[in-house]
């Protein structure tokens, strides 16, 4: 840990301080030896009160030795060339020169440099961490009290202790959990409370570092239970164990509350999907905790709203703390589905929170099974097969007729891949377990009995969908004449005379439908509008199709001279299943044709995508849409809601009014209302405030009389329980950091004394200022050195000497 | 004269002959109701036209294929030769292209590999043949040149037995051609689609017929059975064109499987 700043040493390894010395000054003003007039006259800063001498020695170890032999060998030269001369003083006095002479030439070769510095003395520091984690209100058995009062108490008892700190130290109190608050030291802090919703030793130890770089922090008191979920069972993590390697002040522990006769049943950890599928089984895995809960049976009950899913009995043993369960249910409706797991609560136990937990699984549809019949291979078909088996939410089963009772295979069966086309399972015992089929240029009969036609008639008025794609072999060309299937579709037939048209044409789309969801190519209206003209002509159509008076006519081909609209795309409703029919069989042109064009097969994808969603009524597709702006709120979050809605032919509806009903899933009761009006989108919002934990539900609703249900929608307020996962006190933690970092543990009892903690608290400066002066490179040295010299000559000369 | 109606004695020769007739230009005179929407519906398999080398060593290699996939399948085709340059703005509408050869032919053009990389990239197939029925030919040091400066970083490799290819229609154990230079077909594919199949064994040689419907070339080494294997490689290689991996469903797979296993123990 760094505590002191300056400036960093620019001096090479080979640098060497000689001096070292401190004027012990406050902050005030000099009082050492630089507190001279001269100072000034040099434009140095008076306030500098300290200083320092460095020199720059070579960094080869041999140089020393020679220096010294080099200096003896001198000064023997010197006295034998001075031994002619009869007086010893004047000798004396000329060697005296010499060796000065010689001393300031050595001493200017080691470039030496004066640096004064400006320091000032710093307070210590000591930090008080109060670990304020929601398990600290965990009563203990033996006293009754909880792990917080504890703390409290012994705060409150040592006020002595505190006081004679701050009057040494810099005194800093926090309140510690996952984060750090500073907050201040107080007899009966109000605002100490078990609050906070998780702890981690390692994030708090190292935002404490942080805070204390450049300062002196000579020790650390922590205050806790040391139930950090972050730390295995047994030990410690790698990355506290670094914090505390690294951390170079002692911490001392002090554990509030210990696990002596805690007793506790509850919901460790719950593990499950965000999501799960309609009518698919979904698992979760739950694993339980009881502490000194004897030997018994529980229940474990899951429960969604009133009615129980699951339940589950589960035998108890004073030798087993963990308990590892699996539950499976299965829903069954989709959206946002509230589920609340449960164990009973015993007389005596520290924790009640614990015992119950409630999550959100959002139920989507499960993959969309398309059943897709193509009655010969064709680049239309292939194309949509590719669409279909990459959309990661379809399951395909497809089957192309690859050959006629006409054609001449010309090998046995044995020797062909084909297969006989199982159309009695696929369209009596299988039918319903699809959502979608697909009829491409596919002609049922011989391959279909004409009697499973009604199947297919009752499976979408059942909610199934069903989509036919054009060609010769589709529509009055595949015989649907006067059949259930026709019956099926949004258009009637005329005679089949003439059946198909071969014109090369760019379809036209229908203004009304505009907003229609199949029809959004691209978010941007304007935009998509631009996506349809960008894509290729098509090159034929088929027709005799007259669109009923409640069908969705989408596109259709405006022939030039002809004062009727052929019909191209048509969705349409049959009791409460969705039928479409595209009246061409060369729509490919829209992906391979396209990216001969410079563009891509985006828009097919995204057309056929389109097309599937609304035809297999995906929510995103209905009228009405509301949705919150997160998955799961927290009780300080304020949820929004937001709603757009949509007439029948998809087209805004401004101005609406409406109700926003928020009700508790589990009360029923209805808590709030507001009115609503849609802007001139048809869309809007609305901000609720915090709520408490809870299952909720927003109604939307229309405002005439009778208050017509429009959409409604789930969703809950959690509030965080992770504390209480392991509530047990981890005494060995704390026994640990403290053992680590130098420090000492103490338990929290009846009468604790904080007497005892040591606290070191030696003087430390703090540089704040520093500047340098080359003392070899300036005239007055190598003056000096002229001038010694001179000085032997002319002693010399007097001397008699030359 | 009171007579009652009799059909049969009423259908007279001459009344026979007359209908007939009348209906032979009633045939005539009725217009043809279209197969499908548009010639692109059909499969037309355009041969690509290159500068240098031979394009195009057997001329009725494509008519005659299509010819057998409509005479033995549902698949709808125009049976025409069509030939084309890479640069052709139609290039586009046919998804599926033959390029074949008997003799070395120069690099193509940056800007038509350009459109070959952009067109198998995104949804087309290329059957390359080579018509020279020799091993290690000009031709075939030609096109793996093109095929290095086409996915230079996708080396052609081995079409695995497993592959669809094998299984569209027919069930396949031999591959060859008019000759019987490698038993096996290279291919480039790339995120699961082959874009590219490769031939040295003349599968046009094999294929082409004149218009009376006589071979136009022996087959070198294997007889008629390997023709007949070569003209269902041809269909096959249709088939994938078309439904790609369809015959990988689960549900086909019990049937082929049990199938390639009875083939097997024959």
């Amino acid at each position: 840990m760094k505590f002191f700043s300056g400036p960093p040493d620019i001096r090479k390894v080979f640098n060497c301080q000689i001096t070292k010395s401190f004027f012990k000054q406050d902050a005030s003003g000099p009082k050492g030896l630089f507190a001279l007039p001269f100072l000034n006259w040099f434009g140095i800063d008076p306030e500098f009160n300290h200083w320092e001498i460095q020199w720059s020695l070579p960094e080869y170890a041999w140089i020393g030795p020679l220096v010294a032999v080099l200096v003896l060998v001198s000064v023997w030269f010197f006295w034998t060339s001075l031994s002619r001369i009869g007086s010893l003083n004047k000798r004396l006095v000329l060697m005296t020169i010499r060796a000065m002479a010689l001393m300031l030439m050595l001493a200017l070769l080691l470039h030496p440099q004066l640096e004064l510095k400006k320091s000032r003395e710093l307070k210590n520091s000591v930090a008080v961490l109060l670990d304020n984690s929601k398990s600290l209100s965990i009563k203990s058995a033996e006293t009754g009290g909880t792990r917080i009062s504890q703390v409290q108490k012994a705060l409150q008892e040592n006020t002595a202790f505190f006081e004679q700190v701050k009057e040494k130290f810099q005194l800093d109190t926090y309140f510690v959990s996952d984060h750090v608050q500073s907050v201040e030291l107080q007899e009966g802090n109000p605002s100490y409370k078990a609050e906070a919703e998780r702890t981690n030793f390692t994030k708090v130890l190292r935002e404490v570092q942080k805070r204390y770089e450049g300062k002196s922090l000579k020790g650390v008191l922590l205050f806790s239970d040391g139930a950090d979920l972050g730390q295995p069972d047994e030990g410690i993590s790698v990355e506290l164990l670094e914090t505390l390697t690294h951390f170079e002040v002692p911490i001392h522990t002090f554990q509030a509350g210990s696990n002596e006769g805690f007793k506790d049943l509850g919901i460790e950890s719950l593990q499950k999907g965000d999501f799960g599928f309609v009518h698919q089984p979904v698992r979760i895995k739950v694993s339980l905790i009881a502490h000194a809960m004897g030997s018994k049976q529980i229940s474990l009950i899951l429960k969604e709203g009133d009615t129980v899913l699951v339940s589950k009995i589960l035998k108890i043993s004073p030798d087993k703390t963990r308990y590892p369960v699996e539950l499976e249910f299965t829903p069954h409706k989709t959206g946002k589905r509230l589920y609340s797991l449960s164990v009973p609560l015993f007389a005596g136990e520290a924790i009640d929170v614990n015992n119950s937990k409630d999550f959100q699984i959002n139920v989507i549809r499960d993959r969309i099974r398309v059943l897709h019949l193509s009655g010969r291979p064709s680049w239309d078909s292939r194309f949509l097969r590719e669409v279909l088996i990459k959309n990661p939410k379809v399951d395909l089963l497809s089957f192309f007729i690859l050959r006629t009772l006409s054609d001449d295979v010309a090998a046995p069966t044995a020797e062909l891949s084909l297969i006989p086309f199982p159309s009695n399972l696929l369209f009596s015992e299988y039918l319903s377990s699809f959502d979608l089929v697909i009829f491409q240029n596919f002609q049922f009969a011989p391959f279909i009995d004409k009697k499973y036609l009604l199947n297919i008639k009752e499976f979408v008025q059942n909610g199934g969908a069903f989509i036919m794609v054009g060609g010769e072999l589709s529509f009055q060309g595949g015989g649907y004449k006067n059949t259930p299937v026709e019956d099926l579709l949004p258009v009637r037939f005329e005679s089949a005379s003439k059946s198909l048209l071969e014109d090369e044409f760019h379809p036209a789309l229908n203004k009304r439908y505009k907003y229609h969801p199949i029809l959004q190519l691209e978010k941007d209206s304007k935009t998509n509008k631009s996506a349809w003209t960008t894509l290729p002509p098509l090159n034929g159509m088929n027709l005799g199709l007259i669109p009923e008076s409640n069908a969705h006519v989408l596109a259709t081909f405006p022939k030039q001279g002809e004062p009727t609209l052929y019909p191209l795309l048509v969705a349409g409703q049959k009791g409460i299943g969705r039928t479409l029919l595209v009246a061409t069989d060369t729509l490919w042109n829209w992906n391979f044709r396209s990216v001969g064009k410079g563009g891509s097969g985006r828009y097919f994808q995204k057309l056929w995508k389109n097309i599937i969603a609304w035809v297999t009524r995906d929510p995103e597709t209905h009228f009405i849409q509301i949705e919150t702006d997160k998955e799961k709120y927290r009780v300080d979050d304020k949820p929004l809601v937001k709603y757009r809605i949509r007439r029948e032919d998809y087209n805004p509806d401004p101005q609406k009014a409406l109700k926003l009903v928020l009700a508790s899933l589990t009360s029923k009761r209805i808590l709030q209302t507001h009115k609503l009006v849609t802007d001139d989108r048809g869309e809007g919002s609305f901000r609720f405030r915090s709520l408490p934990e809870g299952f909720y539900t927003i109604r939307l609703e229309d405002q005439e009389p009778d208050s017509k249900l429009l959409r409604e929608i789930g969703f809950g307020v959690f509030s965080d329980h992770f504390e209480f996962q392991k509530p047990l006190v981890n005494g060995s933690l704390l026994k640990k950091m403290a053992s680590k970092t130098g420090g000492t543990y103490h338990l929290l009892g009846d009468n604790v004394n904080l007497d005892s903690i040591k606290i070191p608290n030696e003087a430390v400066f703090f540089e704040s200022k520093s500047k340098t002066f080359a003392l070899w490179d300036n005239w007055w040295s190598f003056g000096m050195i002229v001038f010694l010299l001179s000085a032997d000559w002319w002693l010399r000369r007097r001397a008699g000497l030359s | 004269m009171n007579e009652t109606f009799n059909p049969i004695t009423w259908l007279t020769r001459s009344r026979w002959c007359l209908f007939g007739a009348v209906f032979l230009v009633a045939s005539l005179w009725v217009p043809t109701v279209a197969w499908s929407m548009g010639e692109y519906s059909r499969m037309i398999i355009p041969q690509i036209r290159y500068k240098g080398g031979n394009y195009k060593p057997r001329p009725h290699a494509i008519e005659s294929l299509l010819g057998q996939t409509a005479k033995r399948t549902s698949v709808e085709v125009k049976r025409e030769a069509r030939d084309m340059d890479l640069s052709d703005p139609d290039l586009f509408l046919y998804p599926f292209i033959y390029l074949a050869g008997d003799s070395a032919f120069p690099p193509f053009p940056d800007a038509d590999l350009k459109i070959l990389r952009n067109y198998l990239n995104y949804g087309g197939l290329l059957l390359i043949d080579d018509n020279s029925a020799k091993a290690n030919s000009e031709f075939d040091d030609s096109v793996r040149k093109l095929v290095g400066n086409l996915f230079p970083n996708i080396p052609m490799q081995r079409i695995s037995k497993e592959h669809s290819l094998f299984r569209s229609f027919y069930l396949i154990h031999q591959i060859g051609g008019r000759a019987n230079i490698k038993p096996y077909l290279d291919g480039i594919t790339i995120k699961g689609r082959t874009v590219l199949i490769y031939s040295s064994n003349d599968l046009g040689g094999a294929w082409s017929r004149s218009k009376l419907g006589h071979w136009n070339y022996d087959i070198l080494a294997g007889g008629r059975f390997q023709r007949k294997m070569a003209v269902r490689l041809g269909i096959n290689i249709v088939m994938y064109a078309l439904t790609l991996d369809y015959k990988k469903d689960m549900v086909h797979l019990p049937i082929i499987l049990e199938r390639l296993r009875r083939s097997n123990l024959r």
